[in-house]
């Protein structure tokens, strides 16, 4: 099982949860509003005056295929909209109930 | 979930929301009448108090005082004026404004109810009228007619008068200059002496010959039958027949003593229209009611009327005062529409993008109709006030629609789905939103809560912009994310593709403009030092053009009516003043070629009552009225064509005072005049002072007609009676004076009864034995023995002289002495003037002199207004400081109210326009405007600081981003406000100054906001951001 977590501009919400369904990837936890600020460049995201905009969070264990097949998505995702807002990281998963 | 939330996934909810509020809104404004300003009635009643055969001066001494000191005493009084003239006297009471006439006048009536009994046994009950502003008629007719002329009264009274009453809102129809049917039974005094027989026996003989009397019931078989004895007059020549006495076993009848003739009445008014005679009616509307309404009702009904007329019977509008409402409103009207083209014309240039100005200029309507829903529920009108509102809210209602759609675009950018780009987006900057609304609304609400005159003209200015601007924040919370989710769609940059290419240019325009913009900021704030010494220099140059704008009350309008009233010498009879003022028509209708029509109107309706409150006083006295053309088709105003009059008429040695007067009577924007009020009780000094005063300030430049209110004294006939001779012949003083009074006034016997009218009967002497002092001496007194003795035997008779007219203010005698002003002339060009006067001029011991009229009213406003000034600066400050968490912020943008005001001066310095109330209202809804260029500046360039940029790049880079969103708001404001400021259309000369103004002032404060705003913050925050930092930063060695 591999984990995925997702980190991007509030906005995209429904665009990711989009993909999610289309991957048929059911389990997800998701926080609404988290904050951040990229590694390279583009704008923090701290829902403050100076930065009013927010994140959300969202990981998700699945499959490693439909993992890579996320990934994938994200990807492309992420060209559409250039250098602001999205991350995602993928790790393994020891166990599960 | 959040509302903006909540409206943008519930889109039909939405929208019908909002449908709703357009219906009820649109529903409201088709039933809101229209006026020219708010509903301000001037707070005045009156008291009339009639005592038949008292002086002047035994009027101001047994009724005037005594009411004066009692009246006193009632609440909210702010003024108690008086007026005591031969038979009646009438005291007006001035109440602050606002006040309730009703329990006012409840209050009136304990306190007449307490006195009455110290009056006079023989003075009426004293009477309360409501009397105000909205008592002026609203409506001239006249009427003309050849054949039916002797019948004219009692046709138009039936005809016209009384359909018209019916009408809701139509106070009173007055019809004057009408003849007046009367009986005359005129004596020889010879033939009565001859037959021993008095004016008072054929009097009574006449009453009691013209009766029916009921004279029981009685039972004829089964049937009950009322008897009547029936005999009065059915024809006026009956009168001759009736016998007055015996005489040698003849009998004598009127015939044979009298002259009895069925005529009109002796006519003390004369008046013609166009040189035609004609016969005035006026309509009068209630206290409350529309004029509007009321005319448009009146002018509905007059073709049915007409229909009821005699041919040769035609009635025309000789003057109708809501023409000018009306028009004035069309025309302000118009200019609203224009604003909201021109707000979207500038939302589209700056944007390029029509789908986003669609959704921007949604709010307009949105938001300006709630106003009228407003309007509704409190029952007020569209008038200037209102409608100027509107179209200063024009320009602010945008703003919070740019800032959410602004902000939606920016996420779209990013890819995000339409509907998260409009919840995310919004939810970012409604805080903001609601901060900037918070200011606008510092502003306004306070506007609602000032007193006084001031606090009526700008109660409904605060609420209306205060209603439209929150419906316009709610609106962008949930009108602009739900349309922007549906109907924006991603777009990179512009593609200027279709007619999309016509903003390339312009696009390329604005660019530069930013870019050149910000390098003129950058010079600005590096030459610190400089610019702000600029500024300071140019602030205390505009505080030097503050001492050289002249101040005025309300800006005088063009509402194409001039009245001329003239007196003539107290001796000038009816005949004599008639010819007179045709010599004057006849020069006036040379002189003054718009003329559309001339009436003149000489001697006095004898009716009594109102008319004594307005108009001509006595025979000697004539008032022409002149109705011009269309402002449009002339070109002088009647400013220029009141000059001109006034030099014809000071030319005439005969006329002793004159008055020429926009014949607004009452209300604003009218007559401003500068009256100086001289009180003291001798009568000869204060009119030596008003003299001395009336003769200083007609050299005072500006100053136009000055006149006296005193009246010339009038020459008089005194009957003194000797008491004891009168006692020897049996007789008492009221007895004889009677016998005085119904030989030379008449004796009112009887009424004579046709078609259910009733007119009077009159005996008295004939004319040609009345027309001497040796005929009153000749008058035949006769006591209850039947002794007769001539009234020289028992009385004297002298002439004398005595003031007509005995006016008091705050109960002491006054005289007031004022000044109309010409053509251009300020209030307070004039008001200085005779304020050096004064100061300057010795004045008698108990008399004192004070400056009053409209310059009263003007200090009073202005006073007001400036303490509003203060508490709506204290409060913005408060909003702007909490927003912004800092106390020094706030002052920066102060600083560009200050600009503000700096603009609006030499504006109007530079238009050469007076600061008048209605300049002043525009002033003081600059600031809102103003300080929210100021805190847009202000709040990006914190944004940029707390990005951590520098000073210099924060306040350049946030000077640059920010340049397209002020100049949009200003340009949306300043556009809005230029076809006030053209002043084309009727009656702009009232908000011209309005629109000048707030040009002017946002014009100025805007281009030195975007240059001294950065300066000072940058000055201002270097030292403190140091510290701050200084004292927050922990040192990690």
């Amino acid at each position: 099982m591999k984990s995925v977590f997702i980190t991007f501009g509030q906005s995209l919400n429904r665009s990711v949860l989009d993909l999610l369904d289309k991957l048929e990837i059911r389990g997800f936890t998701r926080w609404e509003e988290t904050q951040g600020r990229g590694s390279e460049s583009g704008e923090p995201h701290y829902g403050t005056h100076a930065y009013p905009s927010k994140n959300s969070s969202i990981i998700t264990i699945t499959t490693p295929e439909k993992a890579q097949a996320l990934l994938e998505k994200l990807r492309r995702l992420n060209e559409q909209i250039g250098e602001q807002g999205l991350s995602a990281f993928v790790w393994d998963i020891e166990d599960v109930i | 979930m959040k509302i903006y939330e909540t409206s943008v996934k519930k889109p039909i909810s939405t929208i019908l929301i909002f449908v709703g509020v357009i219906v009820l809104g649109l529903f409201s404004f088709q039933r809101l009448s229209v006026d020219l300003y708010p509903d301000m009635d001037i707070p005045y009643l009156s008291i009339l108090t009639t005592y038949d055969g008292a002086s002047a001066s035994d009027i101001e001494q047994n009724i005037t005082k005594t009411l004066e000191s009692s009246l006193n005493t009632v609440q909210n009084l702010k003024k108690i004026t008086s007026k005591s003239q031969e038979n009646m006297s009438i005291i007006t009471l001035e109440f602050e404004w606002g006040s309730n006439l009703d329990e006012a006048s409840n209050d009136v009536r304990d306190v007449l109810g307490r006195i009455e009994t110290y009056l006079p046994d023989g003075a009426d009950k004293p009477l309360i009228v409501k009397f105000s502003s909205s008592m002026m008629p609203v409506l001239f007719m006249f009427a003309t007619g050849d054949e039916s002329y002797e019948g004219l009264y009692k046709l138009l009274d039936e005809k016209v008068a009384n359909p018209l009453n019916r009408i809701n809102g139509v106070g009173a129809v007055n019809i004057s200059g009408a003849p007046q049917r009367e009986v005359q039974v005129n004596v020889d005094p010879q033939k009565l002496e001859a037959y021993h027989i008095t004016v008072e026996q054929i009097g009574q003989i006449i009453a009691q010959e013209n009766r029916n009397i009921p004279a029981g019931s009685m039972d004829i078989g089964s049937e009950r039958l009322s008897l009547r004895t029936q005999a009065e007059f059915v024809e006026s020549s009956e009168l001759k027949d009736i016998v007055v006495t015996n005489y040698n076993g003849r009998e004598i009848k009127i015939r044979d003593i009298a002259n009895v003739v069925d005529t009109v009445k002796k006519q003390t008014v004369e008046e013609t229209l166009n040189g035609q005679r004609s016969v005035n009616i006026s309509v009068q509307k209630m206290s409350g009611a529309n004029s509007v309404e009321i005319c448009n009702a009146v002018k509905k009904m007059l073709p049915e009327i007409e229909k009821n007329l005699p041919p040769d019977v035609h009635l025309g509008i000789f003057f109708d005062t809501s023409t000018f409402i009306q028009n004035s409103i069309n025309s302000l009207s118009e200019t609203v529409l224009l604003a909201f083209v021109f707000v979207i014309l500038v939302v589209l240039f700056f944007l390029g993008r029509w789908r986003a100005t669609i959704i921007i200029c949604l709010t307009i309507p949105v938001s300006l109709i709630s106003a009228f829903i407003y309007l509704m529920f409190t029952g007020g009108t569209l008038n200037i006030i209102s409608l100027s509102s509107l179209s200063i809210a024009i320009g602010m209602v945008v703003d919070d629609a740019i800032v959410v759609l602004e902000n939606i675009t920016k996420h779209l950018e990013r890819k995000a789905r339409p509907i998260d780009a409009a919840v995310y987006g919004t939810n970012e900057v409604w805080l903001a939103v609601i901060a900037a609304t918070m200011t606008v609304v510092a502003v306004f609400l306070p506007l609602t809560m000032v007193g006084g005159l001031a606090g009526i003209m700008f109660k409904q200015l605060g609420w209306i912009v205060t209603i439209v601007i929150v419906v316009s924040a709610v609106s962008a919370f949930t009108l602009t994310p739900m349309l922007s989710a549906r109907m924006l769609k991603f777009k990179n940059t512009h593609q200027y593709k279709g007619i999309g290419v016509v903003f390339k240019p312009i696009d390329q325009f604005l660019n530069k403009l930013d870019n050149g913009y910000a390098v003129l900021l950058n010079w600005v704030v590096t030459h610190k030092r400089m610019s702000i010494s600029a500024s300071i220099l140019i602030f205390v140059a505009s505080i030097f053009l503050f001492s050289q704008v002249p101040t005025d009350f309300m800006p005088q309008q063009d509402n194409g009516r001039l009245e001329v009233s003239i007196e003539l010498p107290v001796n000038y009879n009816l005949e004599q003043t008639t010819t007179f003022a045709h010599q004057l028509e006849g020069r006036f209708k040379e002189l003054v070629p718009e003329l559309k029509y001339i009436s003149v109107s000489s001697g006095v309706d004898d009716q009594g009552g109102f008319s004594a409150l307005f108009g001509n006083s006595g025979v000697n006295q004539a008032t022409l009225g002149l109705i011009l053309v269309d402002r449009e088709l002339r070109k002088r105003s009647q400013f220029e064509i009141a000059d001109i009059l006034r030099e014809e008429v000071a030319k005439y040695p005969a006329v002793s005072k004159y008055s020429v007067g926009s014949g607004e009577g009452g209300g604003f924007g009218g007559g401003n005049t500068v009256d100086v009020k001289v009180y003291g009780f001798d009568f000869d000094a204060t009119t030596k002072v008003a003299k001395e005063l009336q003769e200083k300030i007609s050299k005072v430049p500006g100053a136009r007609e000055v006149s006296i209110s005193r009246e010339n004294m009038r020459t008089e006939m005194h009957v003194n009676f000797d008491r004891e001779k009168l006692a020897a012949f049996g007789m008492n003083t009221a007895t004889a004076a009677t016998f005085v009074h119904n030989r030379i006034n008449g004796l009112l016997c009887s009424l004579f009864r046709e078609d259910g009218e009733e007119y009077d009967i009159y005996v008295r002497y004939d004319e040609q034995y009345r027309t001497s002092l040796e005929d009153i001496q000749n008058i035949v007194l006769m006591n209850s023995s039947g002794q007769t003795v001539k009234l020289s035997e028992v009385a004297t008779i002298s002439e004398d002289f005595a003031p007509p007219v005995i006016e008091r203010e705050d109960r002491q005698r006054v005289v007031t002495v004022s000044a109309a002003l010409g053509k251009g002339v300020a209030l307070s060009d004039v008001a200085n003037g005779a304020r050096e006067i004064i100061k300057k001029m010795d004045k008698p011991a108990g008399v004192d002199v004070a400056i009053a009229g409209s310059v009263e009213d003007q200090e009073e406003s202005f006073q007001d207004l400036f303490t509003l000034l203060m508490l709506i600066i204290l409060l913005v400050y408060i909003v702007m400081a909490t927003q912004f968490e800092s106390f020094s912020k706030p002052l920066i943008i102060m600083v560009s109210v200050l600009f503000a005001f700096s603009g609006v001066f030499l504006a109007l310095w530079l238009t050469n326009t007076s600061l008048s109330l209605i300049a002043l209202i525009g002033a003081i809804m600059l600031v809102g405007v103003v300080v929210k260029n100021g805190i847009v500046i202000v709040d990006f360039t914190n944004l940029q600081r707390e990005r951590g940029m520098s000073m210099l790049e924060a306040v350049v880079t946030a000077g640059k981003s920010r340049l397209r969103p002020v100049l949009m708001t200003s340009l949306t404001t300043i556009l809005g406000m230029l076809p006030l400021a053209l002043g084309t259309g009727e009656g702009s000369e009232l908000w011209q100054p309005m629109g000048i103004a707030v040009i002017g002032g946002l014009t100025f404060s805007t281009l030195l906001t975007l240059l001294i705003v950065p300066v000072l913050y940058a000055s201002l925050n270097t030292s403190a951001t140091k510290k701050e930092r200084k004292d927050n930063t922990i040192e990690i060695e």
